[in-house]
C-alpha cells in the first residue's frame, strides 16, 4: 500500500462511492495470455497407424467420421493382454448428462475384468462439471485418471499452468514410435494428438471428434413433409418458411433459438471465437463485418415478429429439445451430438419423427455460408503426476483399452455391455440394450478415452448414421480455415471480460430491447473496451509463429 | 447457577454497579474454575466456527491478490505465492460502471421489496391468526409455506407457464381474439414480476416467524380491551401490532443488513428475458465478470465490499432502532 491509501481513508473512499480511486501501487488483476508453440507440438506427437478394422459404409471426407449403418458382426479380440497387472484399483472422474448410476454396477464390473482390475469411478453432473474441476483442480486433488471436455479447459482458470502441476507429462511415454506400445492410442487422429500439446508437451489423450461441426440447423421433415414446406435454401426462405409454420393460436412458434446457425448462413467467422485473418492479412472480428450486422437484424426481425417460440425468449430454463420433441417448434440450432439422442428418444413413442440437419445453404444464392469447425480433439483424459512410471505405463493401456475401434469385442463390451445381461442381438446381429444397460450405462469407459471417429446408429434410428455423415460430407466444402489451428491460445483476462457485456448489449437488439442502429456504437464499445487489445493479442500469436 | 448477580445482570440492564463488580473481581482461574463444563460444552460448537467460518474467511486475502491457484508446490502455498497487488482488484471494481449498475438494481430492487415485499407476511399472519379454527388455519399455513422449498427453476417455470407467451392465460386469450399481454420479458415490469414471484414462494415462509409473536401476545389482553368497548382495528392497533413490533424491527434490520443481497439464480435464469439493464444484480455481475472470466481475486473482493456494506447498515440499522427505544438484535451491557 501506499502512503496515500491508508486502509483508513480507503474505506471512506469507498464508503462515498466514488467511481474512480486512485491507488498508489496497485496493478490490474488477470492473467495476461498465453499460446503455446504450433511447430513443438509436431515434433512430440505419436506416430499415426491406423487402427480401423471394419471397412465403413458410407466414408467420411476428414474431419467427418466414417458412417456405419450396419452392425459389424465378425469381432475380433482387439486386445489379449490384461491391461491391469498391478491389481491395484484405478480411480477415474468423467462427466454424465443422465442420473448418476449405481455404483453397484454389473457392466462396470464386466469391462473391469476384461481390463485384469477395477476401475473406481466417479461420475459427476455434466451440466456442473466446470464446478466440481474448479474446485478439484484448485485443491489440486485428482483421481489417477481425470476427463476434461474442451468447452469446460476453456472455463478453468490459468489451465496452461495447472495441467503441467497436476498432470503427467506423457511425450516420454508416447512420442513418435513410442507409441506402438500402446497399438491402439497410434490409432487416433494425428491432429487430435496435437491438439493435446500444452507448453511443447503432450499432456492427454485425445478423444477426436466425430464431426468438426459445433452446431447444425435441425428441422422437423416429416411436418416439413406433411404440410408441403420445403427446407430453406437461402436467409429469405427461413423467413418464409417462419411465417408459414408459426400459428400463434395452435400453440406452434417455427424457431427455437437459431443465432448461430443464421451468424453461418450469413458468412460470419467463428472458429476462433469470431476472431480471423483478412485477405489483406489484418486479423477481424466478426463483430466488424457486414455479415454480422446482416445476421443480428435478421434475428431481430424474427423475434420482433414473433416467430421464435416465447418460452424460449423468456427464460433460460425453456427446453429447447423438449419442444421440438413434442411439435411445438420446427427448427432450432444445436450440437450435431443431441440429433442421435433426440431422434432415439422420440421414436419410442413417434415412430414417424423424422429430425433432420438441413443442407447447409448461404444467405443468397452464389453467397456460400461458413461453417465454423471445432477443435480436432473435444474432451481429453490426462494421468494423475507422480504415480510413477510403472502406474503410468499401466494407466496408458487402460487408455488404449478404451480407444479400441469398432468392430472389436472391447469396443461392443464398452458401448453396449454383457450380451445377454444388457443387451440382446437382433436378427441382423446388432445389439438392441434393456433397461439394465440403460440404468447402468454413463459413457464411463468411452468418455476415458478417445476412439477412432465413428459414427454408429441402431435398429431403432436406421438412417442416423447414413443422413449424418451424408450432411457432414457436403458441408466439409465450407469449412472455415482457422489461422490459429493447433495453438493453445488463452485470451488474457481483460480482454475475455469484455465479451460477455458485448454478448447481452447483442441480445438487447436482437430482442428488441435496442435498436438495430446501435450496433455500429456496441462495436465501438467493445473495440475500446478490449476488442483492439485482443486483435493485437491474435496477431502477435500468428505473428510469433510465422502465420 | 446460583449466583446471582449473572441473573441480576442479565434481567436489568441498569443494574446496579456493585453487583457487576463482583463478577469482575473473581480471579480467572476462580472463574475457570467455576465455568469449565460449560466451556466445555461450548467447544464443539467453537471448532465448528473456526473450522468452517473463521479458517475459510482466511481465503479472503486473495481480494489482495492476482490469485493463480497453481502457483506454488501446494494449494496452500499457491495463496503465499500468487502476486499481491494491493486494491487492484477493488479499482478494478470500482472503475467499472457495469459494477455501479448493478449496485444501484440491487439497492433498488432491495427499496422496492422492503415497501412491496415485506409488509405481506405480516399481514398474511395477522390474517391467519383471525382464524378461529386450528385445522384450518394449519392446513392454510401449510399451503402457503410449501413454496417456500421450491427451487427458483421451478418457480420462474411456473410463472412461465401461467404468465408467458405461450402459457395459459396467453393462450386463453389468444383463443378469445385477443393479445397477451407481455409479462415474462418486459424491462419495465421487471421488478414487479420479481417482486410476485418472490411473494408467492416466500411470504409464507416469513409469515411463521409474526404467527410466532403473534401466539405470544396474551389473550387476557384482548378480552380486557373488548370489554373496554375496543373494537376489531383498535384492538389489531393497540395489541396485535405493539406486539409484533420487537420481531418486526429485528427482521428488518437483518434485512438491511442483507440489501445488497437479493438472491441469484432467479436473475440469473430471467437475465436473458429482460436484458442485462433490468436483471444485472451484485451476484450476477460477479458471476459473470469474477468468476466467469476467472478473476477469483475480483470475485472475493466484491464480496469484501458487499460484507462490508452489509455490516455498516446493521450497526446503523440497529442504532436507529435504539434511539427509537427498541431493543434491535443486540445491544451492549
Amino acid at each position: 500500500m501506499g502512503a496515500s491509501t491508508s486502509r483508513r481513508n480507503f474505506l471512506g473512499l469507498a464508503g462515498l462511492g466514488a467511481t474512480s480511486l486512485a491507488f498508489g501501487c496497485s496493478k490490474k488483476p488477470g492473467s495476461t495470455g498465453s499460446a503455446t508453440n504450433a511447430e513443438q507440438a509436431a515434433g512430440v506427437v505419436p506416430t499415426f497407424k491406423e487402427s480401423t478394422l471394419v471397412q465403413p459404409d458410407i466414408k467420411g471426407i476428414r474431419p467427418m467420421a466414417d458412417g456405419y449403418t450396419k452392425y459389424p458382426t465378425n469381432l475380433v479380440d482387439g486386445i489379449t493382454e490384461k491391461a491391469i497387472t498391478s491389481g491395484k484399483p484405478v480411480t477415474a472422474t468423467t462427466p454424465w448428462w443422465g442420473p448418476v448410476p449405481p455404483s453397484s454396477n454389473k457392466f462396470v464390473e464386466a469391462v473391469s475384468a476384461d481390463l485384469g482390475g477395477t476401475i473406481t469411478f466417479s461420475i459427476q453432473d455434466g451440466n456442473t462439471y466446470g464446478d466440481k474441476l474448479n474446485a478439484m483442480l484448485g485443491a489440486r486433488d485428482v483421481p489417477e485418471l481425470l476427463c476434461i471436455p474442451g468447452w469446460e479447459i476453456n472455463k478453468l482458470a490459468r489451465f496452461n499452468d495447472g495441467v503441467h502441476v497436476l498432470f503427467e507429462d506423457l511425450t516420454p511415454y508416447l512420442a513418435g514410435d513410442k507409441v506402438n506400445a500402446y497399438p491402439l492410442l497410434a490409432g487416433l487422429d494425428t491432429a487430435a494428438w496435437k491438439d493435446s500439446v500444452w507448453g511443447g508437451k503432450l499432456m492427454g489423450v485425445p478423444f477426436p471428434t466425430d464431426s468438426p461441426y459445433p452446431t447444425a440447423l435441425f428441422a422437423r421433415q416429416d411436418v416439413l413433409d406433411q404440410r408441403g414446406v420445403a427446407a430453406p435454401t437461402s436467409l429469405d426462405a427461413i423467413y418464409e418458411f417462419g411465417k408459414k409454420m408459426t400459428n400463434e393460436a395452435k400453440g406452434e412458434w417455427a424457431f427455437g433459438d437459431i443465432f448461430q446457425e443464421v451468424l453461418q448462413i450469413c458468412g460470419n467467422t467463428g472458429s476462433q471465437n469470431g476472431w480471423a485473418k483478412g485477405a489483406d492479412g489484418k486479423v477481424f472480428h466478426r463483430y466488424e463485418t457486414p455479415e454480422y450486422a446482416r445476421a443480428v437484424e435478421f434475428m431481430a426481425r424474427i423475434y420482433k415478429e414473433k416467430l421464435i417460440h416465447p418460452e424460449l425468449a423468456s427464460t433460460k430454463g425453456g427446453d429447447v429439445k423438449t419442444l421440438f420433441k413434442g411439435g411445438k417448434i420446427f427448427m432450432f440450432a444445436d450440437g450435431v451430438g443431441g440429433w442421435k439422442e433426440v431422434q432415439r428418444d422420440i421414436v419410442k413413442t413417434v415412430p414417424a419423427f423424422n429430425m433432420q440437419a438441413v443442407k447447409v445453404f448461404g444467405a443468397d444464392a452464389g453467397k456460400p455460408p461458413v461453417r465454423w469447425g471445432g477443435t480436432p480433439s473435444i474432451m481429453w483424459t490426462f494421468i494423475k503426476k507422480g504415480v510413477g512410471q510403472a502406474r503410468v505405463e499401466e494407466l496408458l493401456r487402460v487408455l488404449n483399452y478404451t480407444a479400441a475401434p469398432i468392430g472389436t469385442k472391447e469396443y461392443e463390451l464398452q458401448n453396449f455391455g454383457q450380451e445377454g445381461v444388457h443387451f440382446k442381438r437382433d436378427a441382423n446381429g446388432a445389439p438392441v440394450t434393456n433397461d439394465l444397460y440403460s440404468k447402468e450405462f454413463a459413457n464411463q469407459f468411452i468418455f476415458l478415452g478417445g476412439r477412432p471417429p465413428v459414427v454408429l446408429g441402431g435398429p431403432d434410428i436406421p438412417n442416423y448414421a447414413k443422413d449424418l455423415v451424408t450432411w457432414g460430407n457436403d458441408a466439409t466444402q465450407y469449412l472455415e480455415k482457422n489461422p490459429w489451428e493447433g495453438i493453445k491460445v488463452e485470451v488474457p483476462t481483460q480482454q475475455a471480460a469484455i465479451q460477455q457485456p458485448t454478448d447481452d448489449k447483442i441480445t438487447d437488439i436482437q430482442r428488441g430491447r435496442r435498436p438495430v442502429s446501435d450496433l455500429p456504437k456496441v462495436v465501438d464499445e467493445w473495440r475500446k473496451g478490449g476488442g483492439d487489445a485482443a486483435r493485437e493479442f491474435y496477431a502477435k500469436v500468428l505473428a510469433d509463429n510465422g502465420r | 447457577m446460583s449466583s446471582s448477580p449473572i441473573v441480576e445482570e442479565a434481567g436489568a440492564v441498569t443494574a446496579p454497579a456493585p453487583a457487576v463488580h463482583t463478577v469482575k473481581t473473581m480471579s480467572f482461574g476462580a472463574r475457570l474454575r467455576r465455568d469449565w463444563p460449560l466451556m466445555l460444552m461450548c467447544v464443539p460448537a467453537m471448532l465448528l466456527l473456526a473450522v468452517f467460518h473463521y479458517l475459510p474467511a482466511l481465503g479472503n486475502v486473495i481480494a489482495f491478490q492476482d490469485y493463480n491457484p497453481f502457483a506454488g508446490d501446494s494449494p496452500l502455498q499457491a495463496f503465499l505465492s500468487s502476486e499481491w497487488i494491493g486494491f487492484g482488484n477493488f479499482q478494478y471494481l470500482f472503475e467499472t460502471t457495469a459494477f455501479w449498475d448493478s449496485v444501484r438494481n440491487t439497492l433498488a430492487i432491495t427499496a422496492f421489496q422492503l415497501v412491496f415485499y415485506f409488509p405481506i407476511p405480516i399481514l398474511l399472519a395477522m390474517l391467519l391468526n383471525s382464524i378461529l379454527s386450528p385445522r384450518l388455519r394449519s392446513f392454510v399455513q401449510s399451503v402457503v409455506y410449501l413454496p417456500h422449498f421450491f427451487s427458483w427453476v421451478l418457480v420462474v417455470s411456473l410463472f412461465q407457464m401461467m404468465l408467458g407467451g405461450s402459457g395459459l392465460i396467453a393462450q386463453t386469450l389468444r383463443e378469445a381474439g385477443m393479445t397477451a399481454p407481455d409479462v415474462m420479458t418486459n424491462p419495465d415490469t421487471f421488478m414487479l414480476l420479481i417482486t410476485s414471484q418472490a411473494i408467492w414462494k416466500d411470504a409464507g415462509w416469513g409469515m411463521i416467524v409474526f404467527l410466532a409473536a403473534l401466539a405470544a401476545v396474551d389473550p387476557s389482553l384482548y378480552e380486557a380491551a373488548a370489554a373496554d368497548g375496543a373494537g376489531r382495528w383498535r384492538r389489531m392497533w393497540h395489541i396485535t401490532l405493539p406486539g409484533l413490533r420487537p420481531v418486526i424491527v429485528l427482521l428488518l434490520i437483518l434485512r438491511l443488513g442483507d440489501a445488497l443481497n437479493v438472491g441469484f439464480e432467479q436473475f440469473y435464469l430471467q437475465r436473458e428475458a429482460v436484458g442485462r439493464d433490468a436483471a444485472e444484480v451484485l451476484d450476477t455481475y460477479v458471476y459473470y465478470q469474477g468468476i466467469g472470466v476467472q478473476q477469483w481475486g475480483v470475485g472475493a473482493a466484491a464480496g469484501l465490499f458487499k460484507a462490508l456494506i452489509g455490516l455498516l447498515l446493521i450497526l446503523g440499522a440497529n442504532k436507529v432502532a435504539h434511539k427509537l427505544g427498541e431493543q434491535g438484535i443486540y445491544s451492549k451491557s
